[in-house]
């Protein structure tokens, strides 16, 4: 489960998340949407603990991610869009390293099914330089995934990946979320929230436009219409500007 | 077309210069432009006009001419080294042609209706500025040559015309090795062809050499003029002085001796050069494939070197068997260790470590014994101490398997279950473990070896003292050094993102890496200060009580928690640093 209460991250002068409260309970999928620069992946970063809010509680699987960040960072997991890896660990030592610093108690084990899974399993001795952009993103997964995270957040999941990748991609979160995880994700591909999403939330220049199920927020913009689409959606909510 | 390829170069150059100029806006450059100018003013200008004034004023006689009967001999050795240059050109390279051009300037050059002798002239064109630069840079260095005769615009000129004739013949070569290579010829076939040529051309210069010449006596090898004699006399006999004509001629304005040498000289090179100029430009072959192949190369090697990754940039890494066996459980700082220490080289692994220890214990007992290697023992004992010098100098600015390998990878860092110290620590534990290693082997070789006249009251007793209590100190002092480049990559990280970049050349990036190494050494001794001061204390006081190895070993540990402590102090520091580190804040314009 996360909750966020009263999140806002500023840089200098500049804020970049505007006192953002939501809660994603284990099974929801939620998106994050808005424009270029409205704030989606600072607050996925700040839910990650990469970067420190500013002010506001994050609480993920019920640690209070501020007062007690180890606590709460292993119970998460995070996607960056561009798979960072180490560029000298082969994929197996990569799994062993991540197993180590989780303390995951028998991370060979678990291991094996990840990669088959991934179907990476025959690349377990090669290094990331020798692996395809969709196999290192693949590796990033299997990293992310080998201390079985009850709450994960994905930044852009599908960037780069080709078509069966993305269907695999969809399958993994959706099937993750169906076993009790909590997932927040961000996109700009609208149809990735239709298929994978419960939830939504709308965010521009930092604040939350809105939030809720796909069909909660689409009736909020529908205006009494049938059948509008989630781009039209999308474009009434945010005004059709990043600014 | 020309025209626009020539906009293309200046306008490249000049935004070049400007964005340079620009950005000494920013502290971190202008700072560091003005310590590299003024260290470049100190390192090589100041001495030139201050020797100048000195021989001007008598002060001194001046810089020690080259005899001019001497001047041909050193123009055909250079020839000669000329030549060897050269035919390594025709034997080394397996690959097809290729021009390098940056990957913007194939997408745009190579599908626009250029032909390609247009843009092997833009290619020649770009490299002038390239060649110039260097020809600058190693007159500046070299200005001290003035035994050659010359001044420093002679020289600069004469450097100009090797490199550029150089960097001609290497690309018709490579031509015409193409060219064999799309009619059939291997590059193991043609290597055969030219040894071959090169063993014939050396048969019949020796034989027609024995047939002039009388074999070198043991008066030919008396003193520095008798060989010089004699190789002269080699050199302008048979066919070498025909051989070494265009090498000599390339040569020329370099090793004139005086400015109306200098311009005799310049005719025989230009013809040379302009030679080489028509050759290429006339030498076309099919290198857009391999220059594709070449730019992809260079674009991947450039990203892997902005990113500080120098293995990755040399195409060096391969996937290897770890140093230990990680277990499943245990301290997550030893994860770290174990990650960095895949990204060395494989000599480093603990049983390297006891072999060469072995090996300098053995070797160094054995030359104890013979009397007549004392001078030997010596030796190894004042390199051992150069080594150990170097190392805990210049040590943690080579071995950096650490925070500052590994900050573009933060964002993951911080993701893990880990409070900032146990990052810290982790990412310290593999220079640490590296450097105490050679550190350890150095230091016991100089206490094996090391006994200079003098310093009898060093007991093997006292020496085992030494050891003992250097054992666990090096680690401390290796890791309170690296802890101080490792601050810099958190506290001023676009500092150090921009000293990363080691592709980044300038007077402003030579400052900014004095200004680091110095702070470096000052931070270091600060910190030793209370240590040190605790120790001669202790040392002074006790010896008299307890004798001098007891003394010894009562201020090592002293020394040990006075430094532990400072080192506990600046990773938990460090580690509150990080954690509240943000990338993307740090490193905002």
């Amino acid at each position: 489960m996360i909750e966020v209460s009263g999140l806002i991250k500023r840089y200098g002068a500049f804020t970049a998340v505007k006192d953002l409260s939501f809660v994603v309970r284990p099974g929801e999928v939620l998106g994050l949407v808005g424009p270029n620069g409205a704030g989606k992946t600072t607050t996925l970063r700040s839910l990650a603990g990469i970067i420190p809010a500013t002010a506001g509680t994050i609480r993920i699987a019920g640690q209070d991610l501020a007062a007690d960040p180890v606590a709460a960072k292993r119970a998460l997991a995070f996607f960056p869009d561009e798979p960072r890896l180490f560029d000298y660990l082969t994929v197996r030592q990569h799994l062993a390293f991540v197993g180590r610093i989780y303390g995951v108690a028998n991370p060979e084990a678990l291991a094996q099914p990840l990669l088959e899974e991934l179907e990476i399993a025959d690349k377990a001795e090669e290094l990331p330089g020798a692996l395809s952009r969709g196999m290192k993103q693949k590796l990033a997964i299997a990293c992310g995934l080998l201390h079985s995270p009850a709450v994960m957040f994905f930044d852009e999941p599908l960037t780069g990946l080709d078509p069966l990748g993305i269907r695999r991609m969809k399958d993994s979160i959706l099937k993750r979320a169906r076993s009790g995880a909590t997932v927040v994700l961000s996109s700009h591909l609208l149809s990735l929230l239709e298929e994978v999403c419960s939830h939504v939330l709308i965010l521009k220049k930092g604040e939350k436009i809105a939030d809720g199920t796909l069909a909660e927020v689409s009736a909020r913009f529908a205006n009494g219409e049938a059948n509008v689409s989630l781009e039209e959606i999308f474009i009434r909510a945010t005004g059709g500007t990043e600014s | 077309m020309i025209g626009a390829l020539f906009y293309l170069r200046v306008m490249s150059l000049r935004n070049a210069v400007v964005s340079r100029f620009r950005r000494l806006k920013q502290p971190k450059y202008l700072v560091g432009a003005i310590v590299g100018a003024g260290y470049v003013y100190f390192a090589f200008f100041r001495g030139f006009h201050t020797g100048r004034a000195a021989a001007h004023h008598g002060a001194y006689p001046g810089p020690v001419s080259l005899p001019p009967d001497l001047l041909p001999t050193v123009l055909a050795l250079g020839a000669l080294a000329l030549l060897v240059i050269v035919l390594l050109g025709w034997i080394l390279p397996d690959q097809r042609a290729g021009l390098t051009f940056s990957e913007a300037e194939i997408a745009f050059l190579f599908p626009a209706p250029v032909r390609r002798r247009t843009l092997i002239w833009y290619k020649l064109l770009n490299s002038q500025v390239a060649i110039m630069f260097t020809a600058a840079i190693i007159t500046l260095v070299t200005g001290s040559w003035q035994f050659l005769g010359g001044n420093a615009l002679t020289h600069g000129i004469g450097w100009w015309f090797i490199l550029a004739t150089l960097h001609l013949h290497f690309i018709g070569a490579s031509f015409a090795m193409t060219r064999l290579m799309d009619q059939g010829i291997t590059p193991w076939r043609r290597r055969f062809a030219v040894l071959g040529l090169i063993a014939l051309v050396a048969v019949v210069t020796l034989a027609w050499l024995w047939r002039d010449l009388r074999a070198p006596q043991g008066s030919d090898f008396a003193d520095f003029r008798t060989i010089a004699d004699y190789l002269s006399t080699l050199l302008a006999s048979g066919p070498l002085p025909w051989l070494l004509l265009p090498a000599k001629a390339v040569l020329g304005p370099y090793l004139a001796p005086d400015v109306p040498a200098f311009f005799l000289a310049l005719g025989p090179a230009l013809l040379v050069f302009v030679a080489h100029y028509a050759w290429v430009l006339r030498s076309e072959v099919s290198f857009e494939d391999a220059s594709i192949a070449k730019s992809e190369k260079r674009a991947a090697k450039i990203a892997a070197v902005r990113e500080g990754n120098w293995r990755a940039a040399s195409g060096a890494i391969k996937a290897r068997t770890p140093a230990f066996r990680l277990a499943a459980t245990g301290r997550p700082e030893f994860a770290f260790l174990w990650k960095n220490l895949l990204s060395t080289f494989p000599v480093f692994r603990p049983r390297t470590f006891f072999g060469v220890a072995l090996a300098v214990v053995a070797g160094c007992q054995w030359l104890g014994t013979m009397p007549g290697y004392r001078g030997a023992l010596a030796a190894v004992g004042v390199v051992a101490l150069l080594v150990a010098a170097y190392t805990l100098f210049l040590g943690p600015q080579l071995a950096r398997q650490d925070l500052r390998s590994d900050l573009l990878n933060a964002d993951i860092l911080k993701t893990y279950p880990l409070r900032g110290w146990q990052v810290v620590l982790g990412e310290l534990l593999t220079p640490v473990v590296l450097l105490s290693a050679i550190l350890w082997l150095a230091l016991g070789t100089v206490l094996l070896a090391f006994h200079p006249p003098g310093f009898q009251w060093l007991s093997p007793a006292l020496r085992l003292a030494l050891g003992a209590g250097l054992v666990p100190l090096v680690p401390v002092v290796c890791a309170m050094q690296l802890l101080v480049p490792n601050a810099a990559a958190l506290v001023f990280p676009a500092w150090a993102q921009s000293m990363r970049n080691r592709s980044e050349r300038g007077i402003e990036m030579l400052g900014q890496r004095l200004i680091f190494v110095a702070g470096q050494f000052l931070v270091i001794l600060v910190a030793l200060v209370p240590a040190a001061l605790a120790a001669f204390a202790l040392i002074f006081a006790t010896q008299w009580l307890i004798g001098a190895v007891a003394a010894v070993a009562v201020a090592a540990v002293a020394v040990l928690v006075i430094l532990i402590a400072e080192v506990w102090c600046g990773i938990w520091w460090l580690g509150q640093r990080f954690d509240k580190f943000d990338l993307s804040l740090e490193l905002r314009p």
